[in-house]
């Protein structure tokens, strides 16, 4: 913009080559700016997009350096394979468990927390994030020692209720649930932080109107406050939604996919035959189907970005 | 008429105690819950290997020991583990900071060819899962000879788009009379960036810091893929091996976990308000 408004001493066409060079010095320097993220983002992202696409038509195993093309074999037999289908079955069962259930016990939690009676507020919200913190493998193995079968604490204070010991990690039945079980604890601070944020944030008069027109607490809340916080449910949501089918970390360090392939995982199923069992068509082709199931997820998710900002 | 008063707010505090006595003794459970496990593997990295397998379970070692850490810290390369994470997670930090920085003053403050259809390309890059990504990258790293080495580590986490998102955002709100202010004073386009819109910028580089240093310190998936050598391994990968080999030792495996946590929270107790901030844009790494 500076540069228009040269000295009108110039002349008519120095001015325009003026400007001209400067826009496209300007255009370099801008360049300049954004060349090593472009660079990295090129070699570490885009590249490697297009390559998996690739992949996923091809045969072998990690370093061979001739992988046959195979067409959509890999994504035939994905659909044939018993491993894959536990594998659907498995993700599908814990997704459609955990994003319920952590999302209205954090909305729960954070009704509690933002209750008019409670002060502290702020240490609270420091407490729901404690989990946060911990890496997922330090997760992990904080709680195979609270659920070993036996002397885990967890078991002996369920047997103080009259609960009988359950086999958390070992019983394929209940396995899923046991990561399930860390998991929620995990993640579960996010949702609550976010609640609490978007509660806090509603007007404190419509609480007021609501009650003055006789409505009970309960009312107020999924009259007034739940309908408001809409936006932020939607997303919390789709986030949970999104993490629960890459569920990896916690399945890979707590239970490796088993026992008898109960917890294994879609994500479980990439790394292993790309890393393990030398299939790497196999592999990528998985991965393209979980892009197919996350991405109309995540369009919401850009759409609620885009509302909110 | 006081009285009056005194009679009412005496019968609305009576009837507000038992609700507040409930909420608190919920919240009292939820701390619980929440902090619980870490005390308790706190407790337990003090015990000998008899206490931890006791029935009933022992909050308290029955005497404190330090075998567990001395074990760790002598016979395991866990605090090369410790500073490799340290290292990695320290110079990803700075690296990305720096390059989405660069990249973020560009797209909030200047004018180029392509830059709208640049930035939407990045933006609907954030839905790609990562495992899809994971291949190929490990491919590409392999191909640049920098399988097991600290390079292999950082130089492909380098690239952050979310952290060019929220600068950008965030520069975008910064007058543009001080850039013109600055450049009448003779600063280059890079001293602009480097003097005016760094220093006016550092809330959402500090919050972008933290996102960044969190998420290395606690990545698992990369350095298992790109590391075998031992002596490489990052904390989050060194206890899931400890996992695999020592299944039973949880005096062992409670140690090093409390001690791979403990930095995070310390930095936590201190930068909060960041921790909060990031949330969400951390979140969205997938």
């Amino acid at each position: 913009m500076t540069s228009a408004t040269v000295p009108s001493k110039q002349s008519n066409i120095e001015r325009v080559r003026f400007w001209q060079r400067s826009a496209v010095r300007r255009n370099l320097t801008a360049y300049l700016f954004i060349l090593p993220f472009v660079a990295l983002f090129a070699i570490f992202n885009i590249g490697p997009f297009f390559w998996a696409l690739w992949l996923s038509l091809l045969r072998g195993d990690l370093v061979s350096p001739v992988k046959p093309f195979v067409g959509f074999q890999n994504y035939a037999s994905l659909t044939t394979d018993n491993i894959t289908l536990q594998v659907f079955r498995n993700s599908l069962q814990y997704t459609v468990s955990v994003v319920p259930i952590t999302v209205i016990t954090a909305l729960a939690l954070a009704f509690l927390i933002g209750n008019r009676l409670v002060r502290f507020k702020d240490f609270f919200r420091a407490v729901v994030f404690f989990p946060l913190l911990a890496s997922a493998a330090a997760t992990a193995q904080i709680w195979s020692y609270i659920l070993a079968p036996r002397y885990g604490i967890l078991t002996y204070l369920l047997g103080l209720v009259g609960i009988p010991e359950i086999y958390w990690l070992s019983n394929p039945s209940v396995a899923l649930y046991g990561i399930l079980l860390v998991e929620w604890w995990r993640g579960i601070g996010f949702h609550i932080i976010l609640f609490l944020a978007a509660m806090l944030g509603v007007p404190e008069e419509l609480h007021e109107a609501a009650r003055i027109d006789g409505a009970s607490a309960w009312q107020v809340a999924t009259r007034v406050t739940i309908p408001l916080m809409r936006p932020v449910i939607l997303f919390s949501v789709v986030m949970g939604t999104i993490w629960a089918f890459q569920l990896f970390d916690t399945v890979f360090v707590l239970t490796n996919g088993g026992p008898v392939h109960s917890t294994a995982t879609i994500v479980w199923y990439i790394y292993n035959h790309a890393f393990r069992y030398g299939q790497v068509g196999m592999a990528a082709a998985m991965g393209v189907v979980l892009l197919l199931i996350i991405m109309p997820i995540s369009f919401v998710q850009m759409r609620v970005l885009g509302d909110s900002g | 008429m006081t009285q009056d008063r005194l009679r009412r707010r005496w019968r609305k505090t009576t009837s507000i105690l038992p609700q507040a006595a409930l909420i608190y003794a919920l919240l009292t459970a939820l701390a619980i819950v929440m902090l619980g496990p870490y005390l308790y593997i706190f407790a337990s990295s003090f015990k000998e290997t008899y206490t931890l397998i006791s029935i009933p379970p022992r909050l308290i070692p029955e005497q404190f020991v330090w075998d567990n850490y001395t074990y760790i810290l002598g016979e395991l390369p866990f605090s090369t583990w410790f500073i490799n994470t340290i290292l990695v997670a320290a110079l990803v930090t700075l690296g990305t900071v720096l390059i989405d920085a660069l990249a973020a003053y560009a797209f909030a403050k200047k004018q180029f060819w392509g830059r709208d259809l640049l930035f939407g390309l990045m933006l609907a890059t954030i839905m790609i899962p990562g495992a899809l990504l994971l291949i190929p990258a490990f491919l590409i790293t392999n191909q640049l000879g920098l399988l097991n080495s600290y390079g292999g580590l950082i130089i492909p986490s380098l690239a952050n788009v979310l952290g060019v998102f929220l600068l950008r955002q965030f520069m975008q709100t910064l007058p543009v009379e001080l850039e013109h202010a600055a450049r009448i004073d003779g600063c280059s386009d890079f001293g602009v960036f480097w003097r005016i819109i760094m220093p006016l910028s550092t809330p959402a580089l500090a919050t972008l810091s933290i996102v960044v240093f969190t998420a290395q310190w606690n990545n698992l998936v990369w350095p298992l893929v790109v590391l075998n050598n031992k002596n490489l391994y990052t904390l989050p990968l060194g206890l899931a091996l400890l996992r695999s080999e020592f299944q039973v030792n949880y005096g062992i495996t409670s140690a090093a976990a409390f001690l791979s946590v403990i930095p995070l929270i310390v930095v936590f107790i201190f930068l909060q308000r960041y921790f909060l901030e990031g949330l969400t844009v951390g979140a969205m790494k997938g």
